[in-house]
């Protein structure tokens, strides 16, 4: 019965650490070879060290079984997020189909200071006043329409400052600048009225 | 078939296919971070096949020579994410 669980515990072990070397192989790029490397490799090595503690059951060795166990469990994560972090800052690049990068532009990289995204002193001065971010979704009514069509100032009060698409942004739009589905748009605007604008960009 | 023969003849030879295909991207990069993590790897599938080896030739005291090589391995990559983040730095 012991051998049987720990066979089958090995068979398991290698074939994630063989998805392991998929993974690393076929993953568009670094931080995505990553995640297969830290988890799915590590989920192979448990299982074998687990079949190692089922097949000898002796006090000693389950103990240090488990042990490195726990030790992979953690230095896994440690050692990927120092990796995925200088490399990051270092510039390695992220695939092409990355959708959004959170930190760019956000981030100094010689001071390792983050900006912050909101604007405190604005909404310290004038309460009334919220800025927002809004994507516009895929399938959105807006998606394709141009600002001046969608009238959010004569609507809703609430005026574009900006329109992100994917790396660049668009400063003082026009009104005949055409909304994409995954643009974001840094709206300003009353709090209320921002959250009505969310609501009829949502919908189809 | 009994389970030295399952672990010789099944779990090690996928093992060390996965250890083949880490070792391509160790070769084919194409930066310094694809090949620091594909050793990475290689240290984790190293340590799986001397767990399963252990168990194959009845020898536990091969679990602390697994457990050494994560040590390195772990130090080896932390040592490496310093060096990267050095390289370019200030």
């Amino acid at each position: 019965m012991r051998e049987v669980i720990s066979g089958v515990l090995v068979l398991i072990g290698a074939a994630f650490m063989l998805l392991a070397g998929v993974g690393i192989l076929r993953m568009p790029d670094l931080y995505t070879r990553m995640s297969a490397t830290t988890k799915v490799a590590t989920l192979g090595v448990g299982s074998t060290l687990l079949a190692v503690a089922v097949y000898f059951g002796e006090l000693g060795i389950v103990t240090r079984a488990l042990a490195a166990v726990a030790f992979v469990l953690l230095t896994a994560p440690v050692a990927a997020h120092m990796i995925g972090r200088a490399s990051y800052f270092i510039g390695v690049p992220l695939c092409r189909e990355t959708a959004i990068d959170e930190l760019r532009g956000h981030y100094d990289l010689r001071t390792h200071e983050l900006e912050s995204v909101c604007f405190p002193e604005l909404e310290l001065q004038l309460p009334d006043l919220q800025v927002g971010r809004l994507r516009i979704p895929d399938g959105a009514a807006a998606a394709g329409r141009t600002l001046a069509e969608i009238e959010l100032r004569r609507r809703y009060d609430v005026s574009v400052l900006a329109v992100c698409r994917g790396s660049h942004t668009i400063p003082n739009p026009d009104g005949d600048v055409r909304l994409l589905p995954g643009d974001e748009l840094i709206l300003i605007g009353p709090p209320e009225r921002l959250d009505d604008v969310a609501e009829a960009l949502k919908g189809g | 078939m009994n389970l030295t023969d399952l672990i010789l003849w099944v779990a090690m030879p996928v093992m060390s296919l996965a250890l083949v295909l880490a070792f391509v991207r160790l070769a084919r990069g194409p930066t310094l971070s694809d090949r620091v993590i594909a050793l990475d790897l290689t240290g984790t599938v190293g340590m799986g096949m001397i767990a399963a080896y252990a168990i194959a030739r009845d020898l536990p005291v091969l679990l602390d020579v697994a457990i050494v090589l994560a040590l390195l391995s772990f130090l080896g990559t932390v040592a490496f994410a310093r060096y990267l983040e050095r390289r370019v730095g200030p």
